[in-house]
């Protein structure tokens, strides 16, 4: 654990994953989507996206991005590294978050208008509406998404990573 | 029913927070976070009853800003959410004609005539939907839909033909919200009502352009369809200007990618993408 994580908001998110009984898969998916400025980091994703795995693990994951998804503006970072974690697992995540997702695709398409202007009045919902937008396209693409899930895993395999089982 | 972990009785309390925030006096947008979760209430519960009551009993009527802005939630609903919404939405013609009859000719904030061509829009949408279910709010692009109506040229024909109706419907709905631009005041409200136009006359327009293509295709009498080459052509020049003025409003840009259309209109006998 990095020190950094040991200040200011870290401190408070570890506090809440306890005192609101979070657990172990729970809080990761909190940490990877939080509101610090930067990541999530690629290992963060990889080790989610092998949970994805696990049927009870898929469950809780899934449940915390919904979430982080219909959060209001001011946390458009949950938002936005919800979506940047999405786009992940359906790459290299389990079958069931592609389905799912498909199933609710409602949730993110209706990011396309996603608004925020910060306190300098810049615009931070762009970075959501974009992302939205490319992961809308992505899961009307059947034929590409499946292609680039293929891709991925090859690429791993090559790479010498252990397979998912 | 949803596969989403929800909780019914909570989604209820807190769409009518919603319906009430979206409808607020403020002349300004319907906040899309709040007409985001009209749209998902729909999906989640495969429903949009509560969303109707729920305008219905609010005292929204008696505000021009209100009704408008409660007009343009509906569509917005209409557009994306749940296909059953499209479907319950003819129990509701009386209300919109309600929104119609009760707002003055001589309003304060000149929304009345907007308002009125707003509500025999959505009207002559709904009329559309009813009579061609297989369409979705913002008709996006579905292969067989062409098809089928590709395999009986007279079907398709009359399909173009609706089609080419509510695109004019939208064009002139949107003129007149351009001369009711006011000056020195900032136009946001009635800026907002263009998003939903945007996005609904580049859907009917794709749909228009990959129909006739195919039909070109499949028929050995261009001649035949010679007047719906011609009404296209001139709808291209109308959707044409009618998305370079959008683009020159910030605030629209900024929620929206507005389309950029050709000079000319594409020709329908080669074989490209709409």
């Amino acid at each position: 654990m990095s020190t950094l994580q040991h200040f200011g908001k870290g401190t408070l998110r570890v506090v809440k994953n306890y005192t609101k009984g979070y657990s172990d898969t729970q809080a990761k998916v909190r940490d990877a989507t939080s509101n610090d400025p930067w990541g999530p980091s690629g290992t963060q994703m990889n080790e989610i996206a092998q949970m994805s795995y696990n049927q009870n693990d898929f469950v809780e994951i899934v449940e915390m991005l919904d979430k982080r998804l219909n959060d209001k503006g001011k946390n458009w970072r949950h938002v936005f590294k919800s979506l940047t974690l999405i786009d992940y697992l359906l790459h290299a995540g389990s079958e069931n978050v592609v389905a799912y997702f498909r199933k609710n695709l409602y949730l993110i398409k209706t990011l396309k208008e996603f608004q925020y202007l910060d306190e300098y009045g810049k615009d931070q919902g762009a970075n959501v509406r974009q992302k939205a937008k490319d992961i809308t396209n992505l899961l009307s693409d059947e034929s590409r998404l499946r292609e680039e899930r293929r891709t991925r895993a090859n690429m791993r395999e090559r790479l010498g990573g252990s397979s998912r089982n | 029913y949803p596969t989403r972990p929800v909780d019914k009785d909570k989604a209820e309390q807190e769409l009518v927070v919603n319906i009430k925030k979206a409808t607020s006096p403020e002349e300004s947008a319907p906040k899309q976070k709040h007409v985001r979760k009209c749209i998902v209430y729909t999906w989640d519960y495969h429903s949009s009853i509560s969303f109707w009551t729920g305008l219905r009993v609010q005292p929204i009527l008696a505000d021009e800003v209100q009704t408008f802005k409660a007009l343009i939630t509906v569509h917005k609903v209409l557009q994306e959410g749940h296909p059953v919404t499209l479907k319950e939405a003819h129990g509701q013609t009386g209300w919109l004609e309600t929104c119609a009859r009760t707002v003055g000719h001589e309003s304060p904030k000149g929304y009345g005539t907007l308002i009125r061509a707003y509500v025999q829009f959505i009207l002559a949408k709904l009329r559309f939907h009813r009579l061609r279910p297989e369409f979705n709010g913002l008709f996006e692009y579905e292969e067989y839909v062409t098809l089928k109506g590709v395999d009986d040229p007279n079907e398709g024909y009359e399909i173009i033909s609706d089609l080419m109706g509510l695109q004019d419907q939208i064009d002139g709905f949107q003129r007149m919200i351009f001369a009711h631009f006011r000056g020195s005041a900032n136009n946001e409200c009635r800026i907002s009502a263009l998003v939903p136009l945007v996005k609904e006359s580049w859907g009917i327009y794709r749909f228009i352009t990959s129909m006739l293509r195919a039909m070109h295709r499949r028929t050995t009498d261009t001649e035949a369809l010679e007047p719906l080459r011609t009404r296209f052509s001139s709808q291209h020049y109308n959707l044409r200007k009618f998305y370079y003025e959008c683009s020159n409003l910030k605030y629209l840009t900024g929620l929206i990618n507005v389309p950029k259309l050709g000079q000319d209109p594409p020709n329908l006998l080669d074989r490209g993408g709409a």
